[in-house]
């Protein structure tokens, strides 16, 4: 009956700790690192970039989701404004619908001149527990999570944004404060995994 | 002979039948919600089993799914399933939402999400584990408790199981 008692407890621990590994990184905990090429053929490892900025944001996109389309001039603008802030903007594209041609025309056409990378497998996106697009993670130079969750809260209309979320979260962090709102939510598209 | 005659008016019956449950389903907005709208459209149905399913025109995984809800709908009405559908598409497409619903006249009412608010508290309200991606359904017993959530696309043999479970216990 003990043993019993025994391997039901360690059956639940084990439950535990794969649901664990399956979760989002939590905020305050270290970033999952991953290594990728991005679509113009360079190479890109998150803990060396982190460590290189002042705070990273790994943004999951798409060039066919409406909700990720509608917050291209955003990506554009914020990567641009954050840059000189040493700042470092990248998009990862883990649908397997759309491939690395795609993307690089997507970016293209769209001015986004920040690294983009296809993430073969979906395998960061797993990482990170991504469920849509647009998700972005700030990632600060210790290469801990300090932000997870949308751009803003107006997709419709970027003149009538009240809550600017990721603005508000890398001024906080540059400016050496808590963020306030570390996670939020929006709506967007399923990443189409394998 | 005779049976030719009796074919005939079978394939007629079926016929009118079919063209009377098409006319039959809901081809156009049943109305806007936000997230008390849908508790209550949820406690409207008590006494049923009650999948909420949101989706959007713009979501090619909510339309490769729509067909399957139907189905799922068609299949448990009569035992007691309640199919709820609502569009979170942007208010400008409207006019996509109701010529979705004309062409395919799900055999279920569709309502679209009412704008205003933060899309956080509409989603947190649906369900705490929900990030805001699309699809993604809901399902809840007779007694309107919410008994689990399903992201992304329905695993409809897996779903209807449970569905089935679910209309089995009074």
């Amino acid at each position: 009956m003990r043993l019993f008692r025994s391997i039901l407890v360690l059956c639940g621990l084990c439950a535990l700790s794969v649901a664990a590994i399956a979760e989002t990184p939590a905020i305050g905990a270290a970033a999952p690192d991953f290594h990728l090429t991005t679509i113009d053929g360079k190479s890109f490892a998150l803990s060396s970039e982190a460590k290189a900025h002042k705070a990273v944001v790994v943004m999951f996109i798409s060039t066919q989701c409406p909700y990720s389309n509608a917050y291209n001039d955003r990506m554009r603008d914020m990567a641009s404004a954050y840059a000189s802030k040493g700042v470092m903007f990248v998009g990862i594209n883990s649908n397997r619908t759309e491939d690395a041609a795609t993307a690089l025309s997507h970016a293209k056409a769209h001015g986004h001149s920040f690294p983009i990378m296809k993430d073969p497998g979906n395998k960061v996106a797993d990482l990170y527990d991504a469920q849509h697009t647009p998700t972005v993670y700030v990632v600060d130079s210790q290469g801990k999570v300090r932000y997870e969750g949308r751009i803003d809260e107006n997709y419709e209309d970027p003149s009538g944004v009240t809550s600017p979320d990721l603005k508000n979260a890398l001024d906080a962090l540059l400016a050496g404060k808590p963020v306030a709102k570390t996670v939020t939510k929006a709506f967007g598209c399923s990443i189409k995994r394998v | 002979m005779r049976s030719h005659v009796r074919r005939a008016i079978v394939a007629l019956l079926f016929l009118f039948g079919v063209r009377a449950t098409s006319a039959a389903a809901p081809s156009r907005l049943a109305g806007e919600l936000d997230a008390a709208g849908l508790r209550e459209a949820v406690a409207r149905e008590r006494g049923h089993v009650v999948l909420v399913n949101f989706w959007a025109t713009w979501c090619v995984p909510c339309r490769e799914e729509f067909p399957s809800l139907s189905r799922l709908q068609e299949r448990n009405r009569a035992a007691g399933l309640r199919v709820v559908g609502v569009s979170t598409d942007f208010e400008k497409q409207r006019t996509a939402v109701e010529k979705f619903l004309a062409e395919r006249r799900p055999p279920f009412p569709n309502y679209h999400r009412k704008r205003g608010g933060d899309d956080q508290d509409f989603i947190e309200a649906v369900d705490p584990s929900w990030g805001g991606e699309l699809p993604f359904s809901v399902l809840y017993d007779r007694s309107g408790r919410k008994v689990r959530a399903f992201s992304g696309k329905l695993p409809t043999a897996a779903a209807e199981r449970e569905i089935r479970k679910l209309l089995a216990s009074r």
